[in-house]
């Protein structure tokens, strides 16, 4: 992902959890975000979400 | 595409070539789904007949992975060693009573680069998670019910 793009990302998170955070008070925020940006990085989009562990106890993405 | 997408997308390639029609159940389906998990392994929901047990040998392979092998005498799922990462094979049912053919009627299509995925609803991968009470399900269950009441809020702010 490029900077600019990365910027566009970070403002459409921004301005989804003002909105949505008065209506979901019980959510913490910073997953609210963490729950919009995923939500906003669709599946083709460079996502990563699976796991190798590497020894006992440790994970890498 | 990352790794993990590739994967996927392999994935469904070789589902494609054994016709095996598979969901993609567990944290996979409510990471294709937009819900922030992460995951070891992906599962797959299959029916259980004799041909998709055939069709299970010709996927392991289109894969290139080992056949699928038993994880333990107290369940039926078979696990698919030798790709990139495992996989999981449940047959029939998954935890909280969910049958096949009742995840299938709720599941989404998703796109991934030039294939699909038949995904269970984020609701059912919840529910399962729920009966299955294991301690990795209760790690994971807050931020997925979560992620299902934003994308609910979301979806009622769509015009």
């Amino acid at each position: 992902m490029s900077a600019e793009d990365a910027e566009v990302l970070a403002a459409r998170v921004v301005a989804l959890r003002d909105r949505l955070a008065p209506h979901v008070p019980d959510i913490d925020p910073g997953d609210l975000m963490l729950i919009l940006e995923s939500l906003l990085k669709p599946i083709g989009s460079g996502r990563r979400f699976l796991l190798r562990e590497i020894r006992p106890g440790v994970y890498v993405a | 595409m990352s790794p993990d997408e590739e994967f996927l997308v392999t994935l469904l390639r070789a589902l494609q070539v054994a016709s095996l029609e598979a969901i993609v159940v567990g944290n996979a389906g409510a990471a294709l789904q937009g819900a922030p998990v992460t995951t070891q392994d992906v599962d797959l929901l299959i029916r259980d007949t004799a041909l998709n047990r055939d069709k299970l040998l010709r996927f392991a392979t289109a894969l290139g992975a080992a056949r699928p092998v038993e994880i333990s005498e107290l369940t039926s799922t078979q696990r698919i060693i030798g790709a990139a990462w495992p996989v999981d094979i449940l047959f029939e049912t998954m935890s909280g009573g969910l049958h096949f053919a009742s995840v299938r009627s709720r599941a989404k299509t998703i796109a991934i680069g030039d294939v699909s995925a038949t995904v269970a609803s984020l609701e059912d991968i919840i529910r399962s998670k729920e009966a299955a009470d294991r301690a990795k399900d209760h790690a994971t269950l807050p931020i997925l019910r979560d992620a299902l009441r934003v994308i609910k809020l979301l979806e009622t702010e769509k015009p």
